[in-house]
């Protein structure tokens, strides 16, 4: 390509550069390695002037090889080169983090196929068909909670729930012991997750 | 050792999960450290570096009594109190002038040290090029130049060229703007004579590091010429000490975390039509069931009985009896 003579007046400058060893790159750390051996004079100000040749030549090499062989994107935040993933081993520095362990839930959930919620699923937010406005899941006026203030709460005499009702409880307040006897059975199932894994690691 | 506590409040839980370890990990940091005795030179290169490595560095102005290459536990001391991998230690004796040590930690723990010991005279700083300065966080080019940087074995040179690509690759993302490529730092190393003697050190080959700002010129061509004006700093080095890694720690250090990206199907190609094409293994063919030609010569006479019937005639008789005694 620049050897080609050019008819226009100017001359061409040079943009390749021929080495009896070839350059090699790795693009992901924008790297290039000059294999040649390099025959350095003594002389202070001649030395330097060859190095600048030197870095010169490989940096030429370097953009001429990023610039021919990476995806060019022009974007508004400007023309962005897509780069290779890096081939130079280089040390981490801390270890790969391990994985997480399974517990007793994602094995069972990993079984029937059962996907994690997305990210609709799992906002505190559903549409109320009777009042036409959307309103909270749980938490504050949370949908889980509806009836449990109503001023007049219906008791099925002679259900299974009365007959076996503590003493010193009644209907008002169930649906919060509920709750909490739900978070207390959820917490007692980690701390089996985690001794379970525990013991496997030793 | 630091306390290993479970945070109590959500800010000290994402201080802890930001230093945690990670599959895709953060950019190291380098910590800048110094001696009881530290020459004005060490002190100047040092302070060159920090500029290069700005945003992903740290820098101690207090002296520090500590020598790395005989007890190396207060740099990993230091290296997990501030959560830094690159430590770069300066320090200045009569045997070892202006002695930059460059030490990785794996874990906190020590990986690797080199001693790069930077010639005075030769020295030039930043402030002392009059070139305009690149902006802090640019990521620079790199040019590894010279025989010695290419032993197949690990060597002082290859493990220098390791830990100089590991304290100029920055942040290392995987898209860069055209505009970012303003600078290169290039290292070439002077060619291993044949009087090299280990124990004098003026003897060894020195490694020069130079950075340059690029300058590109429209060629006329697609590709642009490049021209490079020296930005400073200039630093020849000779690599005194070496600790090399230990081969356990290395080999985990440079595990690879397991990525979604799909690994490529062995065997299997798409030719130029976009056809699926798979080459499979068909295992051995047992040539001693084929089938040949039929004759009649070959053919088993009516009358003859095979072995095999016989034997289930001879077998099935003693059964009756053992079922009768129980």
């Amino acid at each position: 390509m620049s050897t080609e003579t050019a008819p226009t007046k100017t001359p061409k400058l040079p943009v390749t550069v021929v080495k009896p060893t070839p350059y090699t790159f790795d693009l992901g750390l924008l790297l290039a390695n000059d294999p040649n051996p390099l025959s350095l004079p003594s002389d202070r100000s001649a030395l330097e002037s060859h190095l600048t040749a030197t870095a010169r030549d490989g940096t030429q090499v370097l953009i001429n090889q990023l610039l021919t062989t990476c995806p060019i994107a022009s974007t508004p935040a400007g023309v962005l080169l897509s780069l290779p993933p890096q081939q130079t081993p280089l040390p981490r520095e801390k270890p790969v983090p391990a994985p997480k362990a399974e517990t007793k839930w994602s094995a069972f959930a990993k079984r029937r196929g059962i996907k994690p919620k997305t990210r609709e699923q799992r906002r505190n937010l559903q549409y109320d068909q009777e009042t036409g406005e959307f309103g909270r899941k749980w938490g504050y006026k949370g949908a889980n909670k509806s009836g449990e203030d109503d001023a007049i709460i219906e008791v099925k005499f002679n259900s299974k729930k009365e007959l076996e009702r503590k003493e010193g409880t009644s209907i008002r307040g169930d649906k919060r012991r509920e709750i909490r006897e739900k978070i207390k059975r959820n917490e007692r199932r980690q701390r089996k997750n985690e001794r379970n894994t525990d013991g496997r690691k030793k | 050792m630091l306390r290993q506590v479970k945070p109590r409040t959500a800010r000290s839980k994402r201080a802890l999960e930001k230093r945690a370890p990670k599959a895709v990990e953060n950019p190291k940091k380098a910590l800048f450290l110094r001696g009881t005795t530290c020459s004005q030179i060490t002190q100047d290169a040092m302070q060159d570096l920090f500029a290069l490595r700005q945003t992903h560095a740290k820098r101690f102005h207090k002296k520090n009594p500590l020598h790395p290459f005989e007890d190396a536990s207060s740099l990993s001391f230091f290296s997990e109190k501030n959560d830094c991998s690159l430590l770069l230690f300066g320090s200045s004796n009569k045997k070892r002038p202006h002695a930059i040590t460059f030490a990785r930690t794996f874990d906190y723990k020590m990986l690797d040290m080199l001693e790069f010991i930077l010639d005075g005279e030769s020295f030039r700083s930043i402030s002392q090029f009059k070139t305009k300065k690149v902006p802090v966080g640019t990521r620079p080019l790199m040019v590894f130049a010279g025989t010695a940087f290419e032993s197949p074995v690990p060597n002082a040179f290859t493990m220098a060229k390791s830990m100089l690509l590991d304290f100029f690759r920055g942040d290392a993302t995987d898209k860069i703007d055209v505009e970012g490529l303003q600078f290169v730092v290039v290292v070439t190393a002077d060619e291993p004579t044949a009087t090299e003697n280990p124990e004098d050190p003026s003897s060894k080959p020195v490694l020069r590091l130079r950075v340059y700002t690029i300058r590109t010129k429209r060629s006329g061509q697609k590709l642009p010429r490049v021209e490079l004006e020296e930005h400073g700093p200039r630093m020849d080095f000779r690599l005194g000490r070496v600790q090399e890694p230990d081969s356990d720690m290395l080999k985990e250090a440079l595990r690879k975390a397991k990525t979604n990206e799909e690994r490529t199907k062995k065997n299997i190609s798409t030719d130029i039509m976009g056809d699926k094409l798979g080459r499979i293994h068909m295992g051995k063919l047992d040539l001693s069931e084929l089938q040949t030609r039929k004759m009649k010569g070959l053919k088993r006479e009516r009358d003859q009985r095979s072995p095999d019937e016989e034997e289930t005639v001879f077998e099935e008789e003693p059964k009756p009896k053992r079922k009768a005694k129980a």
